[in-house]
């Protein structure tokens, strides 16, 4: 008792100076106004942290619905226009036609497939590539700024990459003579090669990265060289995180649309050369939904190629993620 | 210890000219430091026991063989072959009858197979390099070549100029001015909800299925295509929402294509921050949301902001979403006022950067190379430029860092 009297008096002897203890008082009051919206805010941070999954269902449901529900005329529907076998099996693709629109695909895909792989030929040897040499190879100041400039190159936009397709890329495929017209199946997958590389770079480094020090150290002490270490032993220890990285590539090149619709030309067909020029799903959506008239079956059909673009994707997604977690559960 | 008073014995110092016999150390060591040092191939004193001294860049000796202490171990080896005799002269090793072998000894030596897995580690990490310049070289040329192709057109007023006579002369004040303002109210919506998502991802979610879920949707959404992000834009605000195609449609439409980045990096900016920061401020006895708010956020909040940026720039770039969301090809913007500044309201189209490039490409047939390579170089500048601002801010950040 006597001491908390005699702390009493100290106070009273030194009391703090005014401004100091009014400033206090705002901020207390402040934090009060913060701490009383605590419930508030968690159920903010709930939904926010939620949001996702209501995002992608969105997603999912109003391309859905803009593809197959017919807000104008209930109940009819896409399908009953649209004969899935021909959707995903004719090479016609002919929705302005005034006779007989046809609608199919398989052009469509193959223009999607060949500018795909034909980039991922191009992109994952050297996104690897570099990949091992980012993490393995190089010095630590070395590695910074080539990941510097590999997020850089990730940052161009897709426009851009077209631009550079059309200006650039396209005038040495016709110096070179390999092709007439230099817009094309292999301009583009250079272009698409370029874009998806830092994709693959960074999350393949992210999994040679993944792979426990002690794996290195043991090789290395079996006199092992370095690059032994990383054909025997990361390799196989990092094997579904590159795996992942692959497919996030190549989830990149079927997504990507404003590059190649600009460096791809137009035509719709299956290409049977590397110069021949073709069109891929998305970017049949992007010339074409600005022209087609909202509901009619030209319109829908876009969005059916935009939830078969959604599924594509998704189930890229999936496998990479499934992929990563691989890794991880194996660690553990 | 006075070397006159050691017994007289032999020391045979053997080199590449032969072995020679000296009878004192004196003159052993004269003649030890007329020999280059490398051609020294044994000291012996004899009789005695045999410690061994091993060359490397550094000459020591086994003390412990020998009895002795003091310098020469292979902890606190000798500099050099004279210093080392000098030393064993004068702790007198002379005077304990042992012999001491000074030799030179190549501990591994290199196999063939050895020197061929060196030479091949040179060859695989230069054709990684290789692969590497592939990479960088193209696109620093391709950079280079489109800025040399826009400099006649690069000028403040080409800058903040309205594209005039369709497009083919003046400057892209009016797309440059519409992307600022997508990105501004991308942002407005994006940021809040995906810091947010991003602290709930990171402090309150368990590890269960509900939150598994969570992730591999965030992992979705950065996946979905640009083109389908622009169909569900056209369905959902466009249509449903009613905004018709207007900023606030291509504008909320680029905020949840870009929502992943900010959740990514604030989850990552968050799961920096060390565990024993939260405990500290629980055992004070406050709450999550205070903790989160009073230490976690401050802690990781250029990392946060390093996120934003990222998405700015994305946002900035991206030309898909916004075709058919409320991007348009051309409008007449005021030259001066308010109307300069403030072009478009919520609910009216825009003109953007990266649409105005695909315009100039696709739509205008006669416009001048320079002012479309000078669309281009801005479009780049300025992404690359909020990149770098992000990438600065993340390099300063890890120089700073305290824990």
């Amino acid at each position: 008792m006597p001491n908390s009297l005699s702390d009493g008096q100290a106070d009273q002897k030194n009391p703090k100076p005014h401004r100091e203890g009014s400033s206090f008082s705002i901020r207390g009051g402040l934090d009060a106004l913060f701490d009383a919206t605590e419930p508030i805010v968690e159920v903010l941070i709930r939904l926010c942290g939620w949001s996702a999954i209501v995002f992608v269902l969105a997603i999912f449901v109003f391309v859905f619905a803009q593809a197959f529900l017919d807000f104008d005329h209930s109940p009819p529907t896409t399908w009953n226009k649209i004969d899935p076998v021909e959707f995903f099996t004719s090479v016609k693709w002919r929705p302005d036609s005034s006779i007989k629109p046809t609608y199919g695909i398989l052009a469509l895909l193959a223009g999607t497939g060949a500018v795909t792989v034909l980039s991922m030929l191009f992109a994952v040897p050297l996104g690897l590539g570099a990949a091992v040499f980012v993490s393995e190879f190089c010095s630590p100041r070395v590695r910074e700024s080539l990941k510097i400039i590999i997020e850089l190159l990730a940052a161009i936009p897709s426009v851009v990459w077209g631009f550079i397709g059309v200006v650039a890329i396209g005038p040495i495929i016709i110096d070179l003579g390999l092709s007439p017209v230099g817009v094309n199946v292999f301009n583009a997958s250079i272009i698409l090669a370029l874009m998806s590389v830092p994709v693959i770079v960074s999350v393949g480094e992210d999994a040679l990265k993944a792979v426990p020090d002690s794996y290195r150290e043991a090789a290395i002490s079996l006199g092992a060289s370095k690059w032994e270490t990383v054909y025997r032993v990361l390799f196989p220890a990092a094997k579904n995180g590159l795996l992942a990285a692959v497919l996030l590539g190549v989830g990149r090149a079927i997504g990507e649309t404003m590059a190649v619709l600009l460096a791809m030309g137009h035509a719709v067909q299956i290409p049977t050369s590397l110069f021949d020029p073709a069109r891929t799903l998305t970017a049949t959506i992007a010339s074409e939904l600005g022209e087609a008239a909202r509901g009619s079956d030209h319109y829908h059909v876009l969005f059916v190629i935009g939830v078969v673009l959604f599924v594509i994707a998704f189930i890229i997604n999936l496998l990479a993620d499934f992929a990563v977690k691989g890794i991880k559960a194996g660690n553990e | 210890m006075n070397n006159a008073t050691m017994p007289s014995r032999d020391i045979y110092i053997t080199s590449s000219t032969g072995e020679d016999c000296y009878p004192t150390w004196d003159e052993a060591l004269d003649a030890l430091a007329k020999l280059p040092s490398e051609d020294v191939k044994s000291v012996r004193l004899i009789p005695g026991e045999t410690g061994s001294i091993s060359r490397g860049s550094n000459y020591y000796f086994d003390t412990h063989l020998m009895g002795l202490s003091g310098n020469g171990t292979e902890q606190d080896p000798w500099p050099d072959l004279a210093a080392a005799a000098a030393d064993l002269a004068q702790d007198g090793a002379a005077a304990k009858n042992v012999t001491i072998e000074i030799k030179r000894r190549v501990i591994f030596t290199a196999t063939r197979r050895e020197d061929w897995k060196r030479i091949q580690q040179y060859i695989v990490q230069f054709i990684f390099f290789l692969m590497v310049m592939a990479l960088v070289i193209p696109v620093v040329a391709i950079l280079g070549y489109l800025f040399y192709k826009a400099m006649p057109a690069l000028s403040y007023s080409f800058v903040f100029e309205n594209p005039r006579d369709r497009m083919t002369a003046g400057g892209i004040w009016a797309p440059l001015a519409g992307t600022f303002f997508l990105v501004l109210i991308s942002l407005l919506i994006a940021a809040p909800i995906g810091v947010f998502a991003g602290i709930y991802l990171n402090e309150y979610a368990k590890n269960n299925w509900l939150n598994r879920l969570i992730g591999l949707a965030v992992v979705n959404l950065a996946g979905v295509p640009s083109i389908v992000h622009a169909l569900f834009g056209l369905g959902a605000f466009v249509l449903f929402a009613n905004f018709g195609e207007s900023l606030i449609a291509a504008s909320a439409t680029l905020a949840i294509m870009t929502l992943p980045v900010i959740i990514t990096s604030t989850r990552e900016a968050l799961a920096a921050v060390p565990m024993s920061f939260r405990e500290a401020c629980w055992n004070m006895g406050a709450t999550k949301w205070q903790t989160i708010r009073t230490i976690v956020l401050p802690n990781s909040i250029s990392g946060i902001l390093t996120g934003v940026i990222l998405q700015v720039a994305r946002a900035a770039g991206e030309t898909a979403p916004i075709l058919f969301t409320g991007a348009a090809f051309y409008l007449k913007v005021a030259d001066k006022g308010a109307g300069y500044w403030f072009p478009y309201g919520l609910n009216d189209k825009v003109m953007a950067l990266s649409m105005h490039l695909y315009t100039l490409m696709t739509q205008v047939n006669n416009a001048p190379e320079e002012i479309v390579y000078g669309t281009a170089v801005v479009l780049i500048g300025l992404v690359l430029a909020v990149n770098s601002l992000s990438i600065g801010l993340r390099v300063y950040l890890r120089s700073r860092k305290k824990w």
